[in-house]
């Protein structure tokens, strides 16, 4: 029998996490204070986290201890198995070997607990009674509920309303772990009432949510905010994920060409490639990819043909698919890259050439999902199918340039709760939007002179 | 006609209907809604139609804030509303 998971034992759980703020090549600007135009200080953010997560958050310490309560409760799942998808692999017929890091294994089955209980203890011990926070589907605030009640904390969460009503499972998961969970809008707060009054109907949203959550712990001594993504702190505390796998690929002597997570507001991927991203500064040939949701026709209508890899016409002509360098979604040509609400340090990293993102379209990511769930059974949450379509995307390249590439990722979390999407997707209510002849036509008029492969 | 197409929501994690990414900032789309919906039918002429200049500018036009000003701005935000 071929071994398909390494483990580690409880004793080889990595005892720090790793800030990459201290090796990335260039120092970061620091956000300004809007009112001040002053960088952002520890005082602007006391009011709603406790000095000793701001600490976290400033520090530029290479290596930070996990507190031993910490690793007493995140052993409870951790160390999570790395695994190797062979039957995966088999179905792509690439040149690949795909390994995973199964973050689906904790009691909420995602990677949030990971910074969750981090938090969770960090507000004990600082002296706070009671967390807030928002969610939108739960994924987050059924993290933070079972790491409250683990540390015996009172945690409330503002879940937007159309998830509240949608989701009731995540909702089911908060309250057995004690929470209150709350549908925002709603009239415990300012914000909140403001828009019942306007909108009575109102589905809320995220940044509503977010407003509430922010509101309910401004002015109680007692009551902190937490956050779940996005942050330096954050994105500390899921790199045990990478730094378990790097001496998990040890014991076996491994090592990947390629590191892939999808990435929204970024602390999945950061947790798998940050210790990765260390090495790559560091010298080692390493690609780094962050994989996150779109939507563009491009790959399905266009020519392979030589064409510019950028729309400033500054890369070499290339061999590729293309709707001509001139098509670029709306929102690309509109304001550049946007990247809504990922980390500042993710961004940092994409800027300084360390990482590279790529886009992937819902029918792409759940064609993958649905793949891999036919081969390695566990059926992963459709921000987990991100990455695995990159990783085929990866494999098809591995096949066609004829080389042999290790590849490794987050599978984030599993879609037992998600299968509404998935049922989205197998009745076939997600469907592609066929490009009019003429658009495309027009499109592909900027590259009706260039040689053709 | 396309109001009641579905699509999963990368912020929140579960489905949404397009009508739902209209409203999603209040009076005005959610900034991703371009790129959610391009590859499912012409959804930039079809917001295009629907929103002055103005809110077009407002709500695909800014540049993205960094997570942490928004939590300054809101806390200022909230000190204002407990000491009213």
């Amino acid at each position: 029998m071929k071994q398909t998971k390494v483990f580690l034992n409880e004793s080889e759980m990595p005892r720090q996490w790793y800030n990459i703020v201290a090796d990335l090549p260039t120092p970061m600007s620091p956000p300004l204070h809007p009112g001040t135009g002053q960088p952002v200080g520890p005082d602007d953010l006391a009011p709603v986290f406790p000095m000793n997560l701001i600490e976290q958050e400033v520090s530029t310490e290479r290596w930070i201890d996990i507190p031993e309560p910490v690793l007493n409760k995140l052993c409870l799942w951790r160390p999570s198995p790395l695994y190797r998808a062979r039957n995966f692999e088999k179905l792509l017929d690439a040149p690949v070997k795909i390994y995973y890091k199964n973050e689906g294994v904790s009691p909420p089955g995602s990677h949030k607990p990971n910074t969750a209980v981090a938090q969770a203890y960090y507000n004990k011990v600082f002296g706070i009674k009671r967390l807030s926070t928002e969610t939108g589907a739960g994924q987050w605030g059924s993290a933070l509920s079972m790491a409250c009640q683990m540390f015996g904390l009172e945690c409330r969460v503002f879940m937007v309303k159309i998830s509240y009503e949608q989701k009731p499972y995540r909702r089911l998961m908060m309250m057995t772990w004690g929470a209150d969970c709350i549908p925002s809008p709603s009239n415990l707060t300012q914000a909140g009432r403001k828009i019942l009054e306007e909108h009575p109907d109102s589905p809320g949203s995220l940044g509503m949510a977010i407003s509430e959550a922010i509101e309910d712990v401004v002015g109680d001594k007692d009551a902190r905010y937490s956050l779940g993504s996005v942050l330096n702190h954050v994105l500390l505390h899921q790199t045990i994920i990478g730094l378990e796998a790097q001496k998990q690929l040890e014991k076996i002597g491994d090592y990947p060409d390629i590191v892939m997570g999808c990435a929204g507001g970024g602390s999945n991927f950061a947790g798998l490639c940050l210790p990765f991203a260390r090495d790559k500064i560091h010298g080692k040939q390493i690609s780094i990819v962050a994989a996150e949701p779109t939507s563009c026709p491009t790959m399905t209508r266009g020519p392979f043909a030589y064409d510019f890899g950028d729309t400033a016409m500054t890369t070499p002509l290339l061999p590729m698919h293309t709707l001509g360098h001139g098509f670029v979604p709306a929102p690309i040509h509109a304001g550049g890259l946007r990247y809504h609400g990922m980390a500042p340090v993710l961004s940092h990293l994409l800027k300084e050439k360390i990482l590279e993102a790529r886009a992937l379209d819902q029918i792409e990511t759940f064609t993958a999902g649905i793949n891999w769930a036919r081969t390695e059974g566990f059926i992963p949450a459709p921000e987990t199918n991100h990455a695995i379509a990159a990783v085929v995307q990866e494999a098809q390249k591995a096949k066609e340039e004829g080389k042999e590439k290790t590849i490794l990722f987050n599978w984030s979390g599993h879609g037992i709760v998600d299968l509404a999407a998935y049922d989205a997707f197998l009745s076939g209510k997600l469907k592609k939007y066929e490009l009019p002849e003429e658009e495309l036509q027009k499109a592909l008029q900027s590259i009706a002179g260039f040689p053709k492969p | 006609m396309f109001e009641q197409l579905e699509i999963r929501c990368p912020k929140l994690g579960n489905q949404v209907t397009f009508a739902y990414c209209l409203k999603e900032g209040g009076d005005i789309p959610c900034p991703r809604t371009i790129k959610c919906w391009q590859s499912f039918f012409p959804v930039e002429d079809y917001i295009r139609k629907r929103l002055t200049p103005e809110d077009w500018e407002r709500c695909f036009n800014q540049k993205p804030k960094e997570k942490i000003l928004t939590l300054v701005e809101l806390i200022e935000a909230a000190k204002k509303q407990t000491v009213k």
